[in-house]
């Protein structure tokens, strides 16, 4: 996980759409991953990730693993650019609106001390 | 989190795509156009955490030895989720009915998503497609508890 700044995650005023935009983010490059002896190079990206909040609502809980979820499917899409400088590689995807993906939500979670005192809503 | 870079799967399905070795004898020559780019931005590594174009020479989340008598009540790193791999990149994927955050003792707004498709070209101009099943992204945007208080953070899977 990457720590982000306040301005790196947007929403709108409905809170319907979140994006997500970093630039320079350091990341491995690991071909052969998950390989227990996969070697890494130091590489960098640039990507904005936008969430849409679709209208379907839903509910992931387990009280016996203390987390909930509560939110909507969503559509996400993606642009970024990936670079590896030891090898001279670089790489940048089409734009945004080219992209898709099979499973996205958005919403808000709560878990372990904070789940019994959020209440679900 | 991992982005799969690989020009066969520009003509295949992208079931067949999916993580290997990729030492098979239909490896290419030229590798470094078949990189895959596992970008594992991974939670056991917050130790130490990095803020981006940081101007100042990023903090330890690592507990700090106490002076003087002090209390130690710990890092301030968030907790993993207890029954996953710490390390992100091996936590389960985004799907229904399971756990999304990555963070334990944690409120806020969160999204996960995954299973990205798409095209792009690298600096040779050639045409790749990216993205496989495991192309898992998030961001996490709250409260967590550690080191026996709250703290307000942003956080991003990548």
């Amino acid at each position: 996980m990457t720590p982000v700044p306040d301005t790196g995650l947007t929403f709108t005023a409905d809170n319907k759409i979140a994006t997500l935009q970093m630039t320079n983010v350091p990341i491995i490059d690991q071909p052969r991953w998950p390989a227990m002896d996969a070697e890494t190079t130091p590489a960098f990206m640039d990507f904005k990730l936008v969430f849409k909040a679709t209208d379907q609502p839903v509910k992931y809980e387990d009280a016996a693993r203390q987390y909930r979820f509560e939110g909507f499917k969503a559509t996400a899409q993606l642009e970024a650019a990936f670079r590896v400088p030891s090898i001279d590689f670089s790489f940048k995807t089409d734009p945004l609106e080219t992209s898709s993906c099979d499973f996205a939500v958005m919403g808000s979670g709560v878990n372990g001390k904070y789940y019994e005192a959020v209440k679900s809503s | 989190m991992k982005v799969t870079l690989n020009p066969e799967c520009a003509v295949r399905k992208l079931s067949d795509c999916e993580d290997g070795n990729d030492q098979g004898p239909g490896l290419k020559l030229d590798r470094r156009h078949l990189i895959k780019m596992g970008a594992a931005s991974v939670f056991a590594t917050l130790l130490p955490i990095r803020p981006l174009q940081a101007q100042s020479e990023p903090q330890s989340c690592a507990p700090a030895i106490p002076q003087n008598h002090a209390p130690s009540n710990g890092g301030s790193c968030p907790y993993p989720i207890p029954w996953l791999d710490k390390n992100g990149n091996h936590n389960q994927s985004p799907m229904p009915n399971v756990e999304l955050s990555n963070i334990y003792h944690f409120k806020g707004k969160l999204a996960r998503c995954n299973g990205f498709h798409g095209m792009g070209t690298d600096n040779k101009g050639n045409r790749l497609a990216w993205g496989n099943p495991t192309t898992d992204y998030s961001y996490m945007a709250g409260e967590y508890w550690a080191a026996r208080q709250t703290h307000q953070a942003i956080f991003a899977h990548t």
